[in-house]
């Protein structure tokens, strides 16, 4: 959760940044072909912008996180994300095609890592965010082992 | 198969003989078809054909230079040079491009100063194209391009023979496949039975069937086909930017200010004239469309043929560069019905099948032309199978949501134009809102989802409307998607999930608890572990 937090500020940062730069150009410049209220109240829109992802900052990761599930059973791997929209995906283990492992620079300082399990469609493919670290590996190597075994020439 | 030679990672885990020597030269013929184990090259006449293909790019500069150099020694020297070097590099290639089919791989040895070898093990092969275009057909050359599956999850390679003769290339689909098939079979009876039979095979057969011969009269459905509509726009483009090439724009727009004087007097004058001749132009493009479009779409679908050879289906169309699209039956997991509202009033319907491995390029899963519902029905009914099961329909929560997505964004830019004084954009987006209505109720009465018993079909789109069906064993996952306004109605989105075509096909808008039943209906075994525990749970928590 807290990595979200982390990474949704980062980003929000660099947007608000953005924006007020735009901002900035369009205050300095006022160039003439924009409308007058549009050059005078070109500050509120990284203002609002920046309330708004401070909101989204405190509620999305807790929400999300509260979503956020994933079970493997003997057989299929299910997993649900996402907090306005949500997605729930169930894989079968017997299609996994590759289990990949991956952490971030991020995920490091954090002892978390992300594990995407790809299946031959890419709409098939899920993955699982924010596992501490040493349950990944096992989890990875797990499903790997286990998709060896029920494996059928699943194309 | 020794791993240094195998250009294709991941290969791990086949339980095939070693074979010996590591130069092809020296290895012995495969004991039992000893005769198909010879090296092969390409044709003689491929020297000539890609000499001709390469000089084509290069003819127009040439001509250029020597017309401009007034056939000066240097450039004719140069000329000559290049042709000769084109030659030589054409024999060059015929002399060192060898293929060689074993029991396992299909292997490609090229180069003089840089060898490189490819092996294609042929079990990863997974289509056999041949191609010839007119100027191999001349010469009864036929280039074959072999698609076999990366290492990677979707990553495709492609082998290109560049060119045998047509026999050979003939000769070399029906091998590979043979072979290939024969590969898999030890394979699959050595392991485990597995359900991956995706279509069943409907007969049989080992013969050639002929499933489709394309009758005259398909010809005529081009002018309902938009793509083949819009073809004398191409035309036209291309022509400007040809002439582009050649005029001197500049020099037009100076000579056109100098004679501004002219033009004027002469668009007063001639007034009449100008309006009947622009009319006259705007008529010619109208009859033109549909004529260009006939004559691309016979282009392309000449002689559209749809045939069984062994255990694939082979399509082959074109007048003058003439395709070959070889899919197999355990490729193919289902097929594609595509149609707009106009092919609609016509019932006509596209048909494509869907197949691992071509990933989104459709024009090589296509099957059949545009043409009648009802003959491609039949013709799905032998070829492949069709779904006979009924399309269920979807909530009305579902018509809402279709009329609100059609209407809501053309309206409210209407109301944004209206407010901001632009009259024209206000009315303009008010007729889109009004044709939003139809086109949400059509929306929405397209949209369904089946399931027969072994195939999974479901059904959306209005302007571009798709009725996928897929068979059940191919259906690899579900995914359902519920955004903040379908969680309030009770719907989602269901995503079936399959490793071929487009990888998911989706049914728009289902109710959320039934599509969970739907998809425990089709794979008991994915979704029943859930319903208890995880899904039951969810589904309660989500009300």
């Amino acid at each position: 959760m807290w990595l979200w937090t982390v990474t949704d500020a980062i980003g929000a940062v660099v947007i608000v940044a953005g924006l007020a730069l735009g901002a900035w150009a369009v205050d300095s410049f006022r160039w003439s072909w924009l409308p007058g209220w549009a050059v005078d109240g070109v500050w509120l829109v990284p203002a609002a912008v920046g309330v708004y992802s401070l909101v989204e900052l405190v509620v999305a990761p807790r929400w999300r996180y509260r979503v956020h599930r994933w079970e493997v059973t003997g057989d299929v791997v299910y997993t649900r994300k996402g907090w306005l929209s949500r997605t729930w995906q169930l894989v079968p283990v017997t299609r996994i095609q590759t289990v990949d492992h991956t952490q971030g620079w991020l995920e490091r300082l954090f002892g978390l890592a992300t594990l995407k399990i790809q299946t031959a469609s890419h709409a098939g493919s899920s993955t699982i965010e924010g596992l501490p670290e040493e349950q990944a590996r096992r989890l990875s190597e797990e499903l790997a082992a286990r998709a060896g075994e029920l494996r059928d020439d699943a194309t | 198969m020794s791993a240094d030679r195998d250009p294709l990672p991941g290969q791990g885990g086949q339980e095939h003989p070693e074979r010996p020597g590591a130069d092809p030269r020296d290895t012995e013929p495969a004991a039992g078809e000893p005769e198909a184990d010879v090296e092969r090259r390409l044709s003689p006449l491929s020297v000539v054909t890609t000499a001709i293909t390469y000089a084509r790019s290069a003819v127009v500069p040439v001509l250029v230079a020597l017309v401009a150099g007034d056939f000066n020694p240097w450039v004719l020297g140069g000329t000559v040079a290049t042709a000769v070097l084109l030659i030589v590099s054409g024999l060059v290639r015929y002399l060192t491009v060898r293929y060689l089919v074993t029991e396992e791989r299909l292997e490609i040895r090229s180069g003089l100063v840089s060898r490189s070898r490819r092996a294609v093990p042929l079990e990863r092969i997974r289509g056999v194209d041949v191609t010839s275009t007119l100027l191999h057909r001349v010469f009864g050359l036929a280039v074959v391009r072999i698609d076999a599956a990366g290492g990677g999850a979707l990553q495709q390679e492609e082998a290109k023979l560049d060119a045998v003769t047509a026999a050979e290339a003939e000769r070399l689909r029906a091998e590979l496949l043979r072979r290939r098939s024969l590969l898999v079979d030890r394979e699959e009876d050595a392991g485990p039975e597995d359900e991956q039979g995706g279509q069943e095979r409907p007969e049989a057969a080992t013969a050639d069937t002929v499933h489709f011969r394309m009758p005259p009269r398909w010809y005529a459905y081009a002018v309902l086909s938009p793509g083949y509509l819009l073809t004398p726009f191409a035309v036209l483009a291309t022509l400007f930017g040809f002439l582009n090439q050649f005029v001197d724009s500049e020099a037009l727009g100076d000579y056109l200010i100098e004679r501004a004087d002219t033009i004027q007097r002469f668009l007063v004058s001639q007034w009449g004239t100008l309006v009947v001749a622009a009319a006259g132009a705007v008529a010619l493009l109208l009859v033109a469309m549909p004529l260009f479009a006939v004559a691309s779409y016979m282009i392309n679908q000449w002689r559209f043929t749809l045939r069984r050879s062994g255990d694939s289906l082979v399509t082959e169309r074109g007048l003058f560069t003439r395709h070959s699209v070889t899919l197999e039956y355990r490729r193919i997991h289902g097929h594609e019905l595509r149609d707009n509202p106009v092919q609609r009033l016509g019932s006509l319907v596209r048909l494509s099948a869907v197949v691992t491995g071509l990933g989104e390029t459709a024009t090589r899963a296509a099957l059949l032309p545009l043409g009648p519902r009802a003959e491609v029905e039949r013709i799905v009914a032998r070829a492949l199978r069709p779904f006979e099961g009924r399309l269920a329909a979807h909530p009305a929560a579902a018509r809402s949501r279709r009329l609100f997505r059609a209407v809501v964004p053309p309206l409210a830019g209407a109301v944004l134009a209206a407010a901001l004084g632009w009259s024209w954009a206000a009315g303009a987006l008010l007729l889109l809102a009004l044709l939003g209505v139809p086109l949400g109720l059509d929306r929405y009465r397209s949209l369904g989802h089946g399931y027969d018993g072994q195939q999974v079909s479901v059904r959306s789109g209005s302007l571009r409307r798709t009725q996928a069906t897929v068979a059940r064993s191919a259906v690899i996952g579900w995914r359902w998607r519920q955004t903040l306004f379908q969680r309030r109605a009770g719907l989602a989105t269901l995503k079936v999930t399959v490793g071929a075509g487009r990888g998911g096909y989706d049914a728009v808008d289902v109710d959320f608890a039934e599509s969970v039943a739907f998809a425990g209906g089709v794979t008991p075994e994915l979704v029943a572990p859930f319903l208890v525990d995880g899904r039951a749970g969810r589904s309660a928590a989500d009300g």
